[in-house]
């Protein structure tokens, strides 16, 4: 290929890659769901309307995980060590938020991303589904994936090694569920359920909500 | 009401500034994570995560470097760190599925897919860099801003990848 078919090709390359229209006010209303309509969390609504005996099971993980480890909070880190966003000592401007505002939208937002993962987890069916029920599921742990990048990081988990470590473990099952949308995917159930129980994901989940919970 | 007071205004959970601070930009950060990720749906989760990211962490936007400039480096950082969990999950990547980014129709047929799989192989800065330059029109004084890099770090990427490309496509002679 000669210099100038090359300066062509490349001159080219915006023309061949085109990009489709983008979905505009679909990706709107996720943003706004999720950063302006945080503490009404509308998604989850949504998903517990639609599947009661998820929400149930959701909060008796919650219930449990309180029970089991509220006890032992006093020795740990305080809510603010833990989640706070304070920023380092030696910064120089001042913030222009509240950061014990900020601290708490962490937490519940942190809190209400926890309950909906720990849901989505034990529902999760031994066995491939019909292609409906693997959608929803895919889609839900998407929805999931889009916080869970966020909140690692997030001063929630920058400050909370514990609390990282269960988030990136939780964001590589949640890509596998996320991509059972397809066919040839169905097969993966095995390797995520065993992604779960070798990462001891599940009690883990408990554990993080019940710090999350009792540093409210 | 111009850009700063926009944002200052979305800090204080004003979601019709957020809107206007969006459509301003959305269609931008869409392209870059399209072109980035060859994939419609990953662009707008991309897209969406860069947003969402980006208003939570608008209070520590110090207007050092324009607006755009950074939430493009906040796109780019979300796009890399997707590609990078998805080597970690260590699945097995057909080349078809590696090879996603949609050609126009009218378009050679084997050239046009040899070129993308071409963009694809390419290392990620390389591939960040070319895209960025030769796709979707950045100068080299805004990759390097957005990336980080020195502005001559960015032409030398440049050059490199553009000569891996003309390696890879050798067999074109025409």
């Amino acid at each position: 290929m000669d210099d100038d078919r090359f300066d062509d090709l490349i001159r080219n390359l915006p023309d061949d890659f085109k990009v489709p229209d983008p979905p505009l006010e679909e990706m709107w209303r996720v943003i706004e769901n999720a950063h302006f309509n945080a503490r009404t969390a509308s998604t989850s609504r949504v998903w517990t309307q639609s599947t009661p005996w998820l929400a149930a099971a959701a909060a008796l993980l919650v219930g449990i995980g309180i029970g089991r480890y509220m006890p032992t909070r006093s020795a740990g880190p305080t809510p603010e060590s833990t989640l706070g966003s304070r920023p380092p000592a030696s910064s120089t401007q001042l913030p222009l938020y509240d950061t014990s505002a900020v601290a708490d939208a962490y937490r519940d937002q942190t809190n209400q991303y926890l309950g909906q993962a720990a849901a989505l987890l034990i529902s999760l069916p031994a066995k491939a589904g019909t292609q409906q029920a693997d959608a929803t599921f895919a889609n839900k742990a998407a929805d999931l994936l889009v916080t869970t990048r966020l909140l690692i990081d997030s001063p929630a988990a920058t400050q909370d090694p514990k609390l990282r470590s269960l988030l990136e473990d939780l964001e590589l099952v949640l890509v596998q569920i996320a991509r059972l949308r397809g066919e040839r995917n169905k097969g993966d159930l095995d390797l995520i359920h065993q992604a779960v129980e070798q990462g001891d994901v599940i009690s883990r989940l408990n554990s993080a909500v019940a710090t999350t919970q009792s540093s409210e | 009401m111009n850009e700063r007071q926009l944002i200052a205004r979305v800090i204080a959970g004003d979601r019709l500034a957020g809107r206007a601070l969006y459509d301003t930009h959305a269609p931008r950060v869409y392209s870059l994570a399209y072109r980035l990720s060859g994939d419609p749906e990953k662009a707008r989760e991309f897209t969406q995560d860069t947003f969402i990211r980006a208003f939570s962490r608008l209070a520590q936007f110090r207007g050092d470097a324009a607006f755009s400039t950074w939430l493009h480096r906040i796109t780019v950082t979300v796009v890399s760190n997707a590609r990078r969990s998805e080597v970690r999950i260590a699945r097995e990547v057909t080349l078809d599925e590696a090879h996603s980014i949609e050609t126009a129709p009218e378009a050679e047929p084997d050239l046009k897919e040899s070129i993308a799989r071409a963009v694809e192989e390419l290392s990620d800065a390389y591939r960040t860099t070319l895209i960025m330059h030769d796709i979707e029109g950045y100068t080299h004084a805004e990759i390097a801003e957005i990336l980080g890099v020195p502005e001559g770090t960015c032409k030398s990427r440049l050059s490199a990848a553009r000569a891996q490309l003309r390696e890879a496509l050798a067999a074109f002679k025409e």
